[in-house]
Parts: C-alpha cells; structure tokens; sequence
C-alpha cells in the first residue's frame, strides 16, 4: 500500500520500503545515505534525483537493471494515490489491515517460533524424498528445490579442511621442526622461523561434460555442485562435447547452464546427433591438455559411454589422460541401476584407465561424491 | 589544507568536466557514483567486464583530488599480514643479536624492536597513516579469498587496526577508496553494503569514439568510426576474451602508427592479434570476418570480384 507522502524524507523511507518489497536488501542505514546525498544535488532535476538514488540504493548489477522500471512504477502509484485521495476519502481506512499480520508475526516470534517449526519439518521431508530420486524423474516444480538442496550439500562437504599441515610463507603457526631444520646452518640461532597452515585440498578440476540429450538434465545437476565447490578447487575448467569440444567455462561464469547451452548453440555447434567420446576427448588433449593437465588436476568425465565414434582414438585419448592427471574419474548416470554392467564399447575401452567409476543419479550419490573430490 | 580547497570546489555539474580534463571520458551514473562516493565518504565498489576502464578512475581520482594513489592489488591467498604491516624479523633478531652484550633489560630490548622502525607498512596500513587524504585502490577484490574479504569489512568500516605491540592506530585521514572487481566470484553482501555500487559495461559506439578521439589524437576520422564499429559488432559474438577499450586503443594506436586511414579486410586479418588474444576466439572470428566487416559496413573490393 502505497500512501501519499508529502515530505520528502517520508517519500525516500516509503520508496525504500517498497524496493525492500521487490527485493531490495535495504535497511535504515541506506535510507539515511539516501537522504544525506540529495542534499549534495540539485534534487529538484528528476533525472539527476533518479540517478542519486540509483548510485545510492543499488548493490548489484541485476539491481541496477531493475531500478529505472522500479522508479517508474513507484512514482505512478503514488501519482494514482494523488488521484484517489481527490475523488474519495477511503485512503485512511486502509491503514489498519496492514498492521495485524505484523503483529501475527511477531506474536509467533515470541512464542518460541511455532509456525517456523512446522516449516522445518516440512522443508526435511522433502529433502528425504528427493534425495533418492532419479534427477530425469524429478518434476518441473521441485527443480528449483532441488537445485537448493544441491547447493546447500556442497557448500558443507566445501568447508571440511584436511587435518593434516602444509608449509606456507604466511605468518600462521610457527612450524618447529622445519625452523629447526633451516636454522641449524646458522648453529642453531634460530634466525628464520617457518610457518604452517592446515591444508586445504586445493586441487584443480577440469570437468567434461557430455552434453547429448540423454545426459542434459545429469549434467545441469552437476555442474551446479561442481560449481558451488569453486572456492575449494585452485582451478576449475569445464568443457562440453557432443561431437567435438568446447570450453564453457567463461560461459559458465556468466550465465547458467541452461543459458551457456543456449549460447553454444547460437554459435552452431552441433548439440545434437551421436556422440563421438573419442574424437572430443582427443581434441582436448592436444588442444588443453599440456596446459591444464599436470599431477594436481582431477579430470572429472560425466557421459554415459554410448559412443558413436572412433574407439582406437578413445583408447589413446584415455591414456593420455591417466598419464597426465592425478586421477580421472568417470560419472556415469547409468551406475546408479542395479543390474548395470559397464559393457557399452566406450565403457569397456576407458575402464583400465580410470581410478573411479562412481553413479550420479540423485543428491544421495553426490554426498558420497564428494569423498572422492 | 589542498584537500579542503578541492572538496569545495566539486560539485556534480564539474566532476564530469574534472574527468574529462584528466582524460576520462564518462557518462552520468559514472560522474553520479564518484561524485556521491566522494561527498559520502564512502568507498565506491565498481564492477564490470575487464578492460572498460575500472582501475583507471581510480588513477583519475587521485589526479582530481591532487594526492597519490595507494595500490592494493588482490591475489589468491593474500592475507593480512601481506595488506597490513609485518614485522621485519630479520632485522628485530639481528638488532636483538647485537644488542646481546649490552647491559638493558628485557623490558627496554623489547620496547625497541617493537617500534616503527621494524614495522613494515603493507598498503592498508600506508593508506590510514598517510599525511594527506589518499586514495586507496584496492585492485580485483573478487580474487582474493572470502576471509580476507570479511578481514576488509572490518578495516573499512572502523578506518583503524589494531597492532598487538603497539596499540590501535586510527586513521589520520580516512582514505577515499575504490574496488574494482571482474566478477569472477560474487562479493559478499556485507561488502556491498559498506559501498556504492556501479556497474561500468563496454561503451556505447559514440562514447568509444570520443576516446579513441582523445586518446590517439592523430587518428583518422573514418578509421576511428570504423574502428569503433567494429568493436561493436565483435563484442556481440561470444568470444572467450571479449576485447575492452584498452584493446580498442592498441589498435588504433597500430593503425595509426601505420598510417592507415581506412579498415580492409587483410588489414584486419594481419592485425587482429592486437585485439584478440585467445587463438580459439581469433579462429573463430577469422572464418565470420566477412560478414562481420559487411555489418559494419566496410567492404572489400576483392569480395565483389
């Protein structure tokens, strides 16, 4: 509800508590800012006054995009609100139905959050049941939900530090017995001390995806795990392949995997047809591999092994890889089915040169996943 | 007392002017944010795409306000003690070996290694004890890691650091500091709000035309134009290092120095490695050359044959 303000600082508080509605986060510090810097402008210039307030109150890009739309359709509702006032005198009776659900609010916030708790319990069955369901069965409305409880599963199994130590040139905590050993060319004057810190498993990952249509939903769902990991990984490269290979990542990085999809296929690369491992993963050895392969890199493979292509070039590929990478995992959808036996072609040609032939099929086999990363 | 004088004089109708006198060409929000930033005193967050020109308002900035500019640049696995202060070790056990045969007591040895001398200013620290208001740029703060984003709220927001052996230093001069970041990781919501946001995209053909303009000032006009226009229709492709106004101004600068006054298509081919830095990105666009250069509108008598 919007009402009519005529000053001008009740005018800011009201138009930020209605982008507070659209989403803004915005509290009463930045309607204070808000106010202190019209009084360095001419607020008089409506364009000057929009442009304040937008420097002011927006905090991301996408803010930014919505704010001229937002300003606009403000400043008209409150223009209607003018003319509502001059027709009728109904504005004030509105008031009051406003106020109770606030106070309904608050009521539950002080009896120990009883309504909250229900929510709760709701929210965990639903993680339960999705949990061990197939991501191609999931239905359209609990995509978003799932994508959640993806991304709350990684950012936990992210923050697990190893308990071991490894040597660092930061002042962490002193390391004795590598000062020791560094200071015994100066007769044991301890001149140099050496630092350690826990060590992370800062790995760099490099993640092929194939991308035909069989495997598009598997991979949506990994990449958004993958994804939420990037602060664990030193490094994190993402590649797609059909029939030949390409680097997603700085799509990736802008821009969703159904849009970095969507751009891929703006430049015509051929998403559909067979899918041919052998030459896709060749390109990417001659192509990436001597610069993002060494023994620190874990080369993640998600594809289902049906294979159209040439299966001597996979076998090579292969090896290449094992050589080259500390570990090559395989994903494959289809491990997750009881009875699956890998007697594809593909399968049959990769498996000597895998470390890790592991299901993703839903949340639970990426919580197990993540042992291996 | 310079400081004073130049803080009165800024007003939003001559902060765009001060910029454009100091070789930054710039549209409304940009002139709004800095302007607001430096009346605020708050720091000023800018994002966008690499090479449109984050870093270089602050290089502007500090011309405007006649002070230096403190750099911090970000990096992966930067820490405190490597933005703060550190203690000289080597120099406190080299003064304490020396002092090894003197008569002081523990107290006074102690006092004296633990003194400016042996302190090593980091830019952070640099920044809240210099003699004048300086501005502080603190470089792709998106690469740095999340702890030592959260580190940065605490100094930002308070402008003082605590030294266990000496006490709190508390800013002479509050610094006036920008951000810049690429994007590559979302910056904490807390980091936000201790700033202004503004967001700097590629330029618009007339505004990047205004810059080629004063920048390489020997330039043709129909080059410029065609330059510029280029530029544009190239930023439309997805590219994997989509080029930014610094590359704009190599090739034009290469032009130039070549005494070119128009573009062709085997110009393009054999420069094109001034823009475009990725050999997949420069296949890619060698095979589209054509009809890229027909949007622009530069054709080439050999096509026709």
């Amino acid at each position: 509800m919007i009402l009519r303000q005529t000053s001008l600082s009740g005018n800011i508080v009201q138009f930020c508590r209605f982008l507070r509605q659209k989403g803004f986060a915005l509290s009463a510090e930045e309607e204070a800012t808000a106010l202190k810097s019209l009084s360095f402008i001419d607020y008089q210039s409506q364009p000057i006054f929009q442009q304040a307030l937008k420097a002011v109150l927006c905090r991301s890009k996408s803010q930014l995009d919505e704010f001229d739309a937002l300003f606009l359709e403000y400043w008209q509702e409150i223009n209607q609100a003018v003319d509502a006032k001059v027709k009728s005198k109904a504005a004030p009776g509105a008031k009051p139905v406003t106020n109770p659900p606030s106070f309904q609010a608050l009521k539950s916030w002080l009896n120990g959050n009883n309504h909250q708790e229900i929510e709760q319990t709701a929210a965990y069955s639903i993680h339960q049941n999705l949990s061990r369901q197939d991501f191609s069965r999931i239905p359209a409305d609990d995509i978003v939900e799932m994508m959640k409880i993806i991304k709350a599963l990684s950012r936990r199994l992210a923050a697990q530090a190893s308990r071991r130590y490894e040597k660092t040139a930061k002042i962490k905590q002193p390391d004795l017995r590598r000062t020791l050993r560094k200071n015994i060319r100066l007769g044991g004057e301890l001149m140099e001390i050496a630092f350690r810190q826990p060590k992370c498993n800062r790995l760099k990952l490099v993640v092929l995806c194939d991308i035909s249509k069989s495997m598009e939903l598997y991979t949506a769902f990994l990449l958004q795990f993958i994804y939420s990991f990037g602060q664990v990984f030193r490094r994190l490269e993402t590649f797609a392949f059909s029939t030949s290979l390409h680097s997603i990542t700085s799509l990736l990085s802008h821009h969703d995997f159904a849009n970095a999809l969507q751009a891929l296929s703006v430049q015509n690369f051929d998403l559909q047809g067979g899918t041919k491992i052998g030459e896709s993963l060749h390109t990417f050895v001659t192509d990436y591999a001597a610069r993002l392969l060494d023994k620190r890199t874990m080369v993640l493979i998600l594809s289902d092994g049906w294979d159209t292509g040439d299966i001597p070039l996979l076998d090579q590929s292969m090896k290449v890889l094992q050589e080259k990478a500390k570990k090559v995992i395989w994903l494959n959808p289809l491990a997750g089915y009881a009875g699956y036996r890998p007697e594809v072609a593909g399968m049959q040609t990769v498996l000597p040169y895998i470390n890790v032939l592991a299901p993703v099929h839903n949340v639970a086999s990426l919580r197990k996943l993540a042992k291996w990363l | 007392m310079n400081n004073q004088s130049s803080q009165n004089q800024i007003t939003l109708t001559n902060i765009s002017h001060l910029l454009q006198q100091q070789g930054y060409i710039t549209d409304q929000s940009v002139a709004m944010s800095v302007f607001l930033s430096f009346q605020l005193n708050k720091p000023l967050l800018i994002e966008g795409p690499a090479g449109v020109g984050k870093t270089e308002i602050a290089k502007v900035m500090a011309r405007v306000l006649e002070t230096d500019l403190i750099r911090l640049q970000c990096y992966e696995g930067l820490d405190a003690s490597h933005a703060l202060y550190e203690w000289n070790y080597h120099r406190q056990l080299l003064h304490l070996k020396m002092l090894e045969q003197e008569k002081q007591s523990v107290e006074e040895k102690e006092k004296t290694i633990f003194s400016d001398t042996f302190l090593m200013k980091r830019p952070l620290l640099q920044a809240i004890t210099y003699h004048q208001q300086p501005v502080l740029l603190i470089d792709e703060v998106d690469r740095s890691d999340e702890e030592f984003e959260s580190f940065l709220l605490e100094v930002l927001s308070e402008w003082q650091i605590t030294i266990p052996e000496i006490g709190t230093i508390t800013a002479t001069h509050i610094p006036q500091v920008i951000l810049t970041s690429n994007r590559t990781r979302e910056l904490s919501e807390a980091l936000r709000r201790r700033c202004l946001y503004l967001y700097i995209d590629y330029p618009d053909f007339e505004k990047e035309l205004n810059i080629v303009r004063q920048k390489v000032p020997g330039i043709d006009a129909r080059l410029s134009q065609q330059i510029c226009g280029f530029m544009a229709q190239l930023r439309l492709l997805k590219l994997e290092k989509t080029p930014g106004i610094a590359e704009t101004l190599d090739w034009a600068r290469a032009l130039s120095i070549l005494h070119i006054d128009h573009l062709d298509k085997d110009m393009v081919e054999q420069t094109l490695g001034v823009v475009l830095k990725d050999w997949h990105d420069t296949r890619q666009v060698q095979m589209s050359l054509s009809q890229l250069l027909e949007k622009t509108g530069i054709h080439s008598k050999l096509d026709n044959l």
